[in-house]
């Protein structure tokens, strides 16, 4: 009977820590799943800042194609406007731009014909832990040509989200 | 009178051994249960990751990209360098293709001088040169495949003539691959509409 006894407390301790086991590699995994799922969702936010930043850009007064009240060009930037916007970015930076952009890297560079570059904004954190490129091309439109009608260079607009 | 206590004790050693077997039994189910709960648990979070929808973000550059893209080439206006034998700077989506349609199998307008080989082409070997040029120099640099289509459609005519062979890289955008459009941008030229799109894709 002792035996017996025995026997059935083993059985049951075995069957137990079977258990714990199980529910300790459930737990594991579970906590695994959610740190991928933090990670993704981290990188997801960023992707949507990223998104969010590069369409304030793009249809930024200060920057799109406009002629009088005529509707603006769509992906299009003003030459004129890129090479003295400098000055106004510098100025408002932390007092407008910085609620607009929060911490990003704004930059426009041509592709064809030349390859100027313009760095817009550049508001990076003190201590960057990701960072999220996002690229799109649009035209540049030069309307100080020799001919009367505007030229349009290709190039495009980078814009890095910081997290 | 031991008999009987003998009979009574044996009787309860049965029932014991019955009841011992019967927990043992429901002990084992639970243990199964258990385990069927923690697999399907588990089946339950692949299913769920595998079927998560596509990231906003990958659609959105997706999109917004092939028709930024399109957009941007399609304004571009062939610089002073590649000295086109025209007067005034002509436009690859308008005044290259238009003169392309026209001329596929006569010699062109403009002969511009490619910005690849620097030796002056035909329209359709500049616009198909050219584009490939400006598509590497940026969506080519960010590692995206691609690929670009312009078909000449003839009133009338069955078949849409293709004005150039596709530029693409790395076998492109086919079919069956996810792909994103920038959609259709037409262009009225004297020979018909040319329909242009570009398809991008990772």
């Amino acid at each position: 009977m002792d035996r017996t006894g025995q026997i059935k407390i083993s059985e049951t301790i075995a069957v137990l820590f079977i258990f714990f086991v199980l529910i300790l590699f459930g737990i594991i995994f579970y906590y695994k799943y959610q740190q991928a799922a933090f990670f993704e969702k981290e990188e997801e936010l960023l992707g949507a800042k990223a998104i969010e930043i590069t369409l304030k850009t793009l249809f930024l007064p200060e920057l799109i194609c406009s002629k009088g009240a005529a509707e603006p060009e769509d992906n299009c930037f003003d030459v004129l406007k890129l090479d003295s916007v400098d000055k106004t970015f510098r100025k408002y930076a932390d007092d407008y731009y910085f609620d607009l952009f929060s911490y990003a890297t704004i930059s426009v560079k041509e592709v064809y014909p030349g390859d100027s570059s313009w760095l817009l904004y550049d508001k990076p954190p003190l201590k960057i832990n990701r960072k999220e490129p996002t690229f799109f091309v649009v035209s540049l439109r030069d309307d100080l040509t020799d001919e009367n009608k505007p030229q349009y260079r290709l190039g495009y607009v980078e814009v890095v989200a910081y997290s | 009178m031991n008999k009987i206590k003998s009979k009574s004790q044996s009787e309860n050693r049965n029932n014991y051994r019955n009841r011992t077997s019967y927990r043992k039994g429901q002990m084992e189910i639970i243990g199964l249960v258990i385990i069927v709960i923690l697999i399907t648990l588990g089946m339950l979070l692949m299913a769920s990751l595998a079927l998560k929808s596509e990231p906003q973000k990958k659609t959105f550059t997706g999109k917004g990209l092939a028709y930024s893209t399109m957009s941007a080439l399609m304004k571009t206006t062939i610089s002073k360098e590649a000295d086109c034998t025209s007067i005034g700077l002509p436009e690859l989506g308008k005044n290259i293709i238009d003169d392309c349609a026209r001329h596929l199998d006569s010699a062109s307008q403009y002969n511009c001088i490619g910005p690849t080989t620097k030796q002056r082409l035909h329209s359709c070997d500049f616009l198909q040169e050219m584009s490939f040029y400006l598509l590497n120099a940026t969506l080519g640099s960010w590692n995206k495949h691609y690929e670009l289509h312009s078909q000449l459609l003839i009133f009338q005519e069955e078949k849409p003539i293709e004005i150039m062979s596709p530029v693409m890289v790395e076998g492109g955008c086919p079919q069956g691959k996810d792909r994103y459009s920038s959609g259709l941008f037409p262009i009225n030229t004297e020979s018909g509409l040319v329909e242009n799109v570009l398809y991008l894709c990772d």
